[in-house]
């Protein structure tokens, strides 16, 4: 499994021109940021609206550490990870007593509050003081690793797949089994002793931790960021998209990505309208909400299974 | 030992448990009454999910209510509940360990073995491994016990684990029942409807009608008292 990975990631890159390179590095870092709205939503059952918005935390502090540092990218994106991760918490803290609708719309205010600030300072680009704006931009370098466009998109795919490693250790350890407790009834998770506060602020940080990775290597692979690529609305489609592409398995985030990012980049390049991506979410949505609620991962991971077992039975 | 002194609990004007004073001591006591008495509701205070507007419940010269819920699984408080909740998602034994995972058992190795002792007396060490979506109804009950046995438990609370169950499951869950305080060394409340059960398993038994106590004493005397077949009994023969 792991070895079939580490081969595609080491011969797709090779094959992709300079578009579709750029393409699949965005897309594979809101894979990412996916991978902790998924952690929320398939292992807490709870709604995170403010996903997208953490990215842009993420990166705000690793611009803010690289231009005040000069650290290595890790060191800066780790910090980013780290300052995201409490800031997760923080907007998750009203979740240890709402659900539902309500933590949706806290999340969302969340997410419209970071929108509304960073409108209003844009992200650090080398100038003096705490926001750190200059008027002409000095770019923040590509990791060593990364230099070319080619091996930053190995070297997203490396951090997604940690990513997702660190991820499955928290649910095969204490803490999936305590999600796993508080999602079945917080009765039953208090009667078994669980602090269900704690976990549940830990699944908040870790969502936030792996969305502040996500917006580090935003700002790596592209030097500056921009506040347009942070509106709440953009966290709200980033949720309704790993509904849609299954929030309960790996293959359903990496669908999520490529829906997110790649979906309005194909249709672009084949001369349609872009937007229209926008008419086959909302299909796809009603589709997941309806019919499918392990998204199109399940789907396929169903009808494989289906298949292996008529092959057995033959 | 358990003192529950005068607890008084209504939800708005519903009083489901009116002024409730019993000591109860016996290995394992009963609770029984029709429906709507106020069983689950005095577990309910025990677990922490509910608050008593008066009264006090000492266990083992520990005030239970002073206690947050999940500190009181901690000290030794272990409950079932109505409908059960084996997680259907993790392993049979995983299911267990969830519960040891917030206890204060120290080391890896004496968890492990809590784990298996705890399979092995409900009789499902075979199926450690299974998933909870695999198990069938009489197995996610044994599930459920097995979670209530492990880190030292002091007071199992039990509501109606037969329910649903076939007759020959029944024997087997007493027999368990019947074990837990030698085993596990833990005191045990049970609530359940079956007469028999209760008359088989619970040496004391309180009888419950409308939040109030009607009666608590020996099992066999409580079962033969006139009030208790007219409130209880008499419902349950015209069922
Ligand atoms: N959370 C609650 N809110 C309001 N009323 C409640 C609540 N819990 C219980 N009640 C009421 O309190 C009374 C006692 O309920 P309880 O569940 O304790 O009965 P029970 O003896 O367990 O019955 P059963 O045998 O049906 O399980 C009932 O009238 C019930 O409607
Ligand atoms: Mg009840």
């Amino acid at each position: 499994m792991l070895l079939s990975v580490a081969a595609l990631i080491l011969i797709v890159p090779s094959l992709l021109d300079a578009l579709y390179l750029r393409v699949f590095i965005s897309s594979v870092i809101f894979t990412i940021a996916a991978t902790g709205t998924a952690v929320l939503y398939a292992r807490l059952g709870l709604v995170s609206l403010a996903q997208v918005a953490l990215v842009g935390v993420g990166g705000w502090v690793t611009l803010r550490m690289w231009h005040a540092t000069g650290l290595p990218f890790e060191v800066n994106m780790l910090a980013g990870a780290i300052i995201s991760g409490v800031v997760g918490m923080l907007i998750g803290l009203p979740a240890l007593r709402m659900r539902g609708l309500f933590l949706a719309l806290i999340t969302l205010m969340g997410a419209a509050g970071f929108q509304i600030l960073v409108t209003g300072t844009q992200f650090p680009n080398g100038g003096d003081g705490v926001l750190g704006i200059a008027v002409t931009s000095i770019f923040m370098p590509r990791p060593l690793l990364g230099e070319s466009d080619e091996a930053m998109l190995r070297y997203v795919c490396v951090v997604a797949v940690l990513c997702f490693l660190l991820v499955e250790f928290n649910r095969r350890t204490r803490p999936g089994r305590a999600w796993a407790l508080i999602r079945k009834s917080e009765a039953c998770a208090m009667a078994s002793g669980v602090n269900v506060a704690f976990y549940k602020a830990w699944g908040f940080a870790l969502a936030g931790f792996i969305a502040g990775i996500a917006g580090a290597l935003l700002a790596g692979t592209l030097g500056v960021l921009d506040a347009t690529t942070f509106p709440a609305s953009e966290s709200i489609l980033l949720f309704a998209l790993t509904v849609v592409g299954g929030a309960y398995h790996w293959l359903g985030l990496v669908l999520t990505g490529l829906l997110f990012r790649a979906a309005p980049a194909v249709l672009n390049d084949i001369g349609v309208n872009g937007h229209l991506a926008y008419v086959i979410f909302g299909a796809g949505l009603l589709h997941a909400l309806i019919t499918a609620p392990t998204g199109i991962a399940g789907q396929i991971l169903d009808g494989l299974t289906q298949l292996a077992k008529r092959r057995a039975g033959r | 030992m358990i003192e529950i002194r005068d607890v008084s609990v209504s939800f708005g004007g519903v009083r489901a448990l009116t002024n409730l004073t019993v000591n109860l001591a016996d290995p394992v006591v009963g609770i029984i009454g029709p429906n709507g008495a106020g069983k689950t509701t005095l577990l309910n205070v025990f677990s922490g999910f509910v608050t008593p507007g008066w009264g006090s419940i000492c266990a083992f010269d520990t005030d239970l209510l002073a206690m947050r819920p999940h500190q009181r699984a901690r000290w030794g408080l272990r409950r079932s509940f109505q409908t059960e909740q084996v997680v259907d998602d993790l392993s049979v034994a995983d299911n267990v360990r969830a519960m040891l995972d917030s206890l204060p058992v120290t080391s890896r190795s004496e968890r492990e073995r809590q784990i298996e002792k705890a399979l092995t007396y409900v009789h499902l060490e075979g199926k450690a491994d299974e998933l909870g979506s695999a198990l069938n109804t009489y197995e996610r009950r044994m599930v459920e016990l097995a979670k209530t046995l492990v880190g030292s438990p002091k007071i199992v609370l039990l509501d109606e684990p037969g329910a649903g169950l076939r007759d020959e499951e029944v024997d087997a869950l007493r027999q368990t029942i019947l074990g837990i305080n030698e085993q596990f060394g833990a005191m045990t409340l049970l609530i359940d409807h079956d007469v028999e059960m209760i008359a088989a398993t619970c040496i004391s038994t309180v009888v419950l009608d409308f939040g109030e106590l009607l009666a608590f004493g020996p099992t066999a005397e409580i079962l033969k008292d006139d009030r208790v077949k007219a409130a209880y009994l008499g419902i349950e023969e015209a069922e």
